[in-house]
């Protein structure tokens, strides 16, 4: 049922460009709301699953978004191999980082991985040789095409948001199902018991510090590869606290939750035609009523199959 | 002493006497209810709009403007410790969330109601020039030391000695001891919060007057006060002092032989160093966030 269910919606996601024709608006959002559910999943592996709150995450989507962008543009890598590097980048320094925010834990960690969100957001903002500082990097590419499948049209690139969402959703799901997810579900749960059991904490936490890292890599590259720029205002604190909203809004700790929260984040407002600033109020405020009253955010009102 | 750095030197003490008001109210709320309140930056941010309210519209008096901020910044503090963080009481995550959908509600509602543009207070002690050594500093950056200087004895009196700021000492020092010994705490809770936010709003009006008064005003003295905190020794009211004008100063004095665009990474830099090597921070209770 639920498997039918899922299938019908890629189906469905897959098909919409030609089902709403002359609707360049929709599938613009929806690219949007691909390139921010994304992190979110990274994200919800590590504060959902392994119970680590990053409040720097999208610093990590600028690392991979400004290293594919210096690889592309000003050492003429091709896309592809732009991609990959970058998400390797993210990944890499996810890993170097984490490991010393995992040194702290629970308000020391936070606090950790902000300040290093804002000296990563620092250094893109002022590192103006390589960086282009605040003005933002210009003139970053589209993907390359892949035979005869260009991703310049709006179309096509939604096809790759969507393909790429869904790998993120893919791997987040083997994750989850593998021993290597249930043991970080259980040092969330008990870190000592599970250390008592042989599990190598440190080790544990920090992989999947670098993987939700690289995941949040490749949703930045794909973002400033949609917009045409890279600026550091994507990366901010701001977005960082945004990609903890998307995740807990949506459910912690739940498959689905991230695309939930990103399809509320992007596509609510967009919907509803609001000003920016309510929309954010409007957000903050529903992120506190569901803490408040449905701690596992909205995938947690949906009646689960099984009980 | 040169010049640039007595200059430099004032101006850190300045921004760290902020950073203390700010450090001040976390610490203490954090010591009491175990909440890390990441709002208190907007709320650091109201005090400063409704300070900018009082003098504007209300009355032409600073002074008085000030006390009224700290009293409705106080009040707004009491409403979320009853509405939104009592409730959550005892569950870490959730309550650092919250605090992070308050940010986007309050601050996002100043700018639906101030508009995004920086507004200017007009104090005649920013216009005043004291002379001190070779150089001459307006009157308001001495008086944020002053003041701040002021509270902080103050507040040591208030906790030390007073009956309620031992029910305070005493309710962070244990919990449940202290109910067992009839301290009420929830009325502790809300004293202590309305205490933290009065304190925010003061830094907030205090700081207004000299770098216009602006929706993300709080945002820098925020990450620094926490940073401050950490440095001190989370729980420990003296570290939060320490800690918060210690990163005034070298923030303030790397300037002199660092790029400026780099200052607000210095801070954290030597925050991670330090606690790397002291996780304690420098009056440590709790080490590396383990309760």
């Amino acid at each position: 049922m639920r498997k039918a269910l899922l299938l019908v919606a890629t189906v469905l996601l897959y098909a919409l460009p030609s089902l709403a024709a002359g609707t360049p608006y929709l599938i613009h959002v929806l690219v949007l709301c691909c390139v921010y559910a994304i992190p979110a999943v990274g994200l919800n592996l590590m504060l959902g699953y392994a119970g680590l709150v990053s409040l720097g995450h999208m610093a990590f989507a600028g690392i991979g978004a400004y290293a594919a962008a210096v690889l592309m543009v000003d050492a003429k890598l091709g896309f592809w191999a732009a991609l990959a590097l970058g998400v390797a980048a993210a990944g890499a320094s996810g890993a170097a980082i984490g490991a010393v925010c995992l040194r702290f834990r629970s308000h020391f960690f936070m606090i950790v991985t902000l300040a290093f969100g804002l000296m990563l957001y620092s250094v893109m903002n002022n590192w103006d040789d390589v960086t282009r500082g605040a003005q933002g990097f210009p003139g970053i590419p589209r993907p390359a095409p892949l035979g005869s499948l260009s991703f310049g049209p709006l179309q096509n690139f939604y096809y790759l948001a969507l393909t790429a969402a869904l790998a993120a959703f893919a791997v987040q799901w083997r994750v989850v199902r593998s021993d290597y997810g249930r043991t970080l579900m259980a040092l969330r749960q008990d870190e000592r018991l599970a250390a008592a059991r042989g599990v190598n904490a440190m080790l544990y936490k920090t992989s999947v510090f670098a993987l939700g890292s690289a995941i949040a890599g490749l949703g930045g590259i794909l973002h400033v590869s949609f917009l045409r720029v890279a600026a550091p205002a994507t990366f901010n604190l701001a977005e960082s606290i945004n990609a903890v909203l998307i995740v807990v809004v949506g459910g912690a700790g739940s498959l689905a939750g991230p695309a939930l929260g990103a399809l509320v984040f992007v596509g609510l407002p967009e919907y509803l035609r609001v000003a920016n600033e309510w929309r954010l109020v409007v957000f903050g405020a529903l992120l506190v009523l569901l803490v408040l009253f449905a701690p596992r955010g909205l995938a947690g009102l949906i009646p689960s199959g099984k009980k | 002493m040169p010049a640039a750095v007595l200059e430099q030197t004032i101006n850190g003490l300045m921004s760290g006497s902020v950073y203390v008001l700010v450090a001040l109210g976390m610490v203490l709320i954090y010591g009491v209810m175990h909440v890390l309140n990441f709002a208190h930056g907007v709320l650091f941010m109201l005090g400063g709009y409704v300070c900018h309210f009082f003098f504007t519209r209300v009355t032409g008096s600073y002074a008085l403007s000030v006390l009224l901020s700290m009293g409705v910044l106080a009040l707004v503090g009491i409403a979320l410790e009853r509405g939104v963080f009592r409730p959550l009481h005892g569950n870490l995550r959730n309550q650092v969330i919250a605090s992070l959908g308050l940010i986007l509600v309050i601050e996002n509602l100043v700018v639906a109601v101030w508009g995004p543009n920086a507004l200017q207070m007009k104090v005649p002690a920013t216009e005043q020039l004291v002379p001190l050594g070779a150089l001459r500093f307006p009157l308001q950056h001495l008086l944020v030391i002053l003041v701040t200087f002021a509270v902080v004895a103050a507040l040591f009196l208030f906790l030390k000695f007073s009956k309620p700021g031992t029910a305070i000492r005493a309710a962070s020092q244990d919990r449940l001891a202290a109910m067992v010994v009839g301290i009420p705490v929830e009325r502790i809770d809300w004293t202590t919060f309305a205490l933290g936010t009065a304190l925010a709003a003061l830094g907030g009006a205090l700081i207004g007057p000299l770098f216009l008064v602006f929706p993300l005003m709080g945002d820098a003295p925020m990450v620094k006060g926490l940073a401050g905190i950490l440095l001190g020794g989370m729980g420990s009211v003296p570290g939060a002092v320490i800690g918060g004008l210690l990163i005034g100063v070298v923030e303030s004095l790397s300037t002199l032989v660092l790029p400026t665009d780099y200052r607000d990474s210095v801070a954290f830099v030597v925050m991670v160093l330090i606690l790397l090597a002291r996780p304690q921070g420098i009056f440590g209770v709790r080490v590396r966030g383990e309760d």
